[in-house]
């Protein structure tokens, strides 16, 4: 049985996501070696891709949570926004971090009127967060009065720049990260193997992920450095990622979206699951608002409209169940990396953004097909 | 005895000789079946759960086809490709799970299968009326499918098998979900189908409905024909012991281990009620104490269970654990050491996207963990190894996902679930409904040997001879009111019936009458 289990976890269903942006690095390498354009593995062009994608990234790691729980939210592009508005109008008076800890409860609060409507009137939370999606960009137009937002102070500013711009050597950080994963995976191996017991799938996963980050700082050398919202993804994706595998809280936040009755049955205090999805899910939109208006010490009143949908396709390329109980923020991030991947292709073959959005539409539907048709083995027996 | 000597001059209108069935991901459910249906008979299909009756089923309908064997239909060799094959040459099957569209008409869903372009039909009103008339039931064609109740929705799934014009009718477990007097309704017109000279093929649990109903009987066993017989000439006993392959001890020996009543108080309830359906009810159990409640669907038997546990957040009144008031909480009641095992296996107990060992773990996952937060996942694999050990689950292993079990199995891992907390109060509501013989008699033997321990329980069964068993004293349910009291020892089926039902004497005799009436 322990057979099957590392087909399943092997198969297109499970690891499809992986295969696929391997599969498309390696043909962008290809490809743009051939053709003689700018190489596509390039440090900068990487570190690039992982500054462009970290945002969305993070936002999806939000959604995906919520996605979990078996709620849905719309919200998050307009309440990005709300917290990139408050930060730069704020920051001038109040100084950046003040600015950025209101823009967090501001948003946080979004997510709790949400949570409060659809768990308290049992209205659908597509329906709610389509609303609070309009709701939101209207009162950053209101904030804004329709205008764009500077930041007003040189100390703001230099703050903001403190918080999101300049990069970050990360060889060594790549080193240790690599060396660590292969030790504790290691030893996971060595006692399972011990112990007599079979060896769980994510120990190779593991062990394969630490050899990988020190040929990337092999290869990157001392010069690798990527941006500070990379670094600050990286760390979230990895918390909440701990959080969901490793307690009590993430198997819960599975069993609710699983099956809310029979969670709330077995003692899960399924309501307060239920909201606390909505209010990560909008205070990572708000962390991420923050960093977008950080990164330009502006914000446009329209700024982050229909990053929602990016978010969601995101989520969806990493398998995340629309229907709630599955999802892994992990494959989220490789969700986001790829979408952010075809573009980056698009750019330096030259191909014409005419052709991306047809292209990225094509690959969230074949992603979405794949784990519907892989899905369907795993029906009741009949009998 | 073979099929041709009880239907002597008459051919089969289906035969199957060998019919296997292998899924591609490698299970055997059907090792070589032999059926036949004959057209005016009632033929029973009986089988523990994952013995293969579904799955034949499903193969009858064209649901999926057979990995080999013959069907012949009407002297004739067939392989219909689809159920809309299936149903036009004349065999309709009635799914368990009835597939009406809860917002449209009763005469739209009649006539559904129909393909043409418009959406309402004169002549399908005329039709409609034979049909009602050829099964002896009526009902409003305009009425609305979404405010029927479970029996009217089976009929209306009767009388679309026939606008098919089916000759023969498949029905998986038509009374499974249906109180008594609904039953009635469809008992009476199956005999009357049959006597129309339709064939039937009659799939269920409860033997006195097999034994009452049907003229043959075909008993399944892991996948194979093992006890074929005309149903006059068989003992009940006979059919429980080849559907659970071994001779079935009754339930009578848990009577002897009652009496385990110790003097703590464990659950007290005062004017317990819900605008739900339950009537100020109140309540006293000690521990060691099973109460029975014996009661009908709709009888407010599960209303009292939510209210006790606390999931019925509109209920009144208190409930007192071990002299603690209670809230509306299954959470606040699951840590005062209160159990639910609830009506609906797969909507209310089972999370479809988890293994057993998680779906095992999840009332008490705090005490598999390291400081209540970290899971320690060798702590949940021993108990589930537990839980399949103790309640003999039949599976490979703690991986399986439960939705991959059979009903029984299922049910097991909702019951074992509850034995790792020291839970104080078990309620179980209708633990037994829908699952083998097997399974059924471990879940009551447990539910003993917890009372032994000094567990408190409330068991819920529309099965009265179980609650007879296995209870210390029984509480009768009807119209969401507590209607009567006994001492398990002191009353019998007969009385809990007649109690449960409201039917007078007089009744019950005018029955017995319409039944002989309907056999000659």
């Amino acid at each position: 049985m322990h057979n099957s289990d590392w087909k399943r976890h092997f198969g297109l269903r499970e690891a499809g996501v992986y295969y696929a942006l391997v599969l498309l690095m390696i043909t962008l390498g290809v490809v743009t070696a051939v053709a003689g354009r700018p190489p596509y593995f390039s440090p900068i062009n990487i570190t690039n891709i992982l500054y462009q994608s970290s945002m969305i990234a993070m936002m999806g790691v939000g959604m995906t949570v919520i996605l979990i729980t078996g709620n849905f939210d719309l919200s998050v592009g307009s309440v990005a926004a709300l917290g990139a508005a408050i930060t730069v109008g704020l920051a001038g008076p109040l100084g950046f971090w003040a600015a950025a800890v209101i823009a967090l409860i501001a948003c946080a609060m979004v997510g709790g009127l949400n949570g409060a409507i659809v768990q308290m009137l049992g209205i659908n939370a597509f329906i709610v967060t389509l609303g609070t999606l309009t709701a939101i960009r209207g009162l950053v137009l209101i904030l804004t009065n329709g205008r764009s937002l500077i930041v007003s102070t040189p100390e703001a500013k230099a703050q903001m720049v403190l918080f999101e711009g300049g990069k970050i050597p990360i060889q060594m950080l790549l080193i240790v990260g690599g060396i660590l994963l292969m030790l504790w995976f290691g030893w996971r191996f060595l006692r399972a193997r011990s112990n007599g017991e079979a060896v769980a799938v994510s120990v190779p996963g593991g062990i394969v992920a630490g050899v990988f980050l020190l040929l990337v700082a092999l290869w990157g050398g001392p010069e690798l450095t990527v941006a500070k919202p990379v670094i600050y993804t990286a760390i979230y994706t990895a918390i909440v990622w701990a959080v969901l595998s490793f307690t009590t809280i993430g198997r819960r936040v599975y069993a609710t979206g699983g099956n809310a009755v029979a969670a709330r049955l077995s003692g899960v205090n399924v309501g307060a699951y239920k909201m606390a999805g909505f209010i990560l899910s909008s205070a990572t939109a708000g962390f991420a608002g923050i960093m977008f208006g950080s990164r330009l010490g502006a914000v446009n009143p329209t700024a982050l409209q229909g990053a929602e949908l990016t978010v969601i396709a995101a989520a969806i390329l990493g398998g995340t169940s629309l229907f709630g109980g599955a999802g892994s923020v992990i494959k989220t991030l490789v969700g986001a990396l790829l979408l952010f991947t075809l573009t980056n292709g698009f750019n330096i073959l030259n191909l014409g953004a005419n052709y991306q959005g047809v292209i990225e539409g094509t690959v969230v539907v074949a992603a979405a097909a794949i784990y519907t048709v892989g899905g369907t083995r795993r029906k009741k027996a009949a009998g | 005895m073979s099929h041709s000597e009880n239907h002597k001059d008459k051919q089969p209108l289906l035969s199957l000789t060998g019919i296997q069935k292998t899924f591609p991901n490698g299970t055997v459910a059907l090792r070589g079946v032999d059926f036949a249906a004959y057209a005016g008979s009632v033929h029973g299909l009986l089988g523990a759960n994952g013995a293969g009756k579904s799955t034949l089923i499903k193969i009858l309908s064209a649901t999926f086809p057979a990995s080999g064997g013959d069907q012949v239909w009407k002297g004739k060799k067939v392989s219909f490709s689809s159920p809309l094959e299936a149903n036009k040459s004349g065999i309709a099957t009635i799914h368990q799970n009835i597939p009406l569209v809860p917002t449209l008409s009763v005469l739209e869903n009649v006539f559904l299968w129909k393909e043409r372009g418009w959406r309402r039909n004169p002549q399908d009103r005329v039709q409609f009326d034979d049909i009602c008339k050829e099964v002896g039931y009526r009902i409003d064609p305009d009425d609305l499918v979404s405010d029927l109740s479970i029996g009217a929705r089976q009929m209306v799934c009767i009388l679309q098998a026939l606008s098919y014009g089916a000759d023969l009718i498949v029905m998986d477990e038509p009374t499974a979900s249906l109180a008594k007097e609904e039953r009635a309704i469809v008992y009476s017109t199956v005999r009357h189908l049959a006597q129309q000279g339709k064939g039937i093929i009659f799939v269920s649990h409860f033997l006195d409905e097999i034994v009452a109903l049907t003229d043959e009987v075909t008993v399944l066993r892991d996948g194979q024909t093992v006890m074929y017989a005309r149903t006059s000439e068989v003992e009940e006993a006979d059919i429980a012991n080849a559907i659970a392959g071994k001779t079935v001890g009754t339930l009578e020996h848990l009577r002897e281990v009652r009496g385990t009543i110790r003097d703590e108080v464990v659950l007290q309830c005062k004017n317990l009620a819900s605008p739900q359906g339950l009537a100020p009810t109140d309540l006293t159990l000690r521990a060691g104490e099973v109460i029975g409640v014996a009661g009908l669907l709709g009888s407010g038997r599960s209303e009292l269970a939510h209210a006790i546990f606390g999931s019925d957040k509109q209920a009144t009144g208190k409930v007192i654990m071990h002299d603690r008031l209670m809230g509306h909480s299954p959470r606040q009641s699951v840590k005062a050491g209160m159990a639910l095992i609830p009506e609906d296996r797969d909507q209310q107990a089972i999370v479809p996207v988890f293994e057993i060992w998680k779906n095992n773990s999840l009332p008490y996952l705090d005490k598999t963990a390291k400081a209540g937060l970290f899971l320690q996942r060798d702590v949940e694999m021993e108990w589930a190894e537990r839980a399949i050990e103790i309640l003999n689950i039949k599976t490979d292993s703690p991986e399986t996902f439960v939705t991959e079990l059979s009903g029984g199995n299922a049910q097991k891992v909702t019951v074992a679930r509850w034995l790792f907390g020291d839970a104080k109060l078990i309620i179980l509501d209708e633990p037994t409904a829908g699952i083998d013989v097997g399974a059924k008699a471990d879940i009551l033997a447990l539910v003993r040997k917890l009372a032994a321990d000094g567990v408190a329980i409330i068991i819920i069964s529309s099965e009265f001879e179980e609650i007879l068993a296995v209870s210390d004293r029984i509480i009768v349910m009807r119209d969401g009111a507590v209607v009567a009291e006994r001492e398990a020892r002191a009353t019998d089926d007969q009385e809990l019936i007649l109690l449960a039902s409201g039917i007078s004497e007089n009744d019950v005799a005018n029955a017995a009458q319409n039944k002989g009436t309907h056999h000659a």
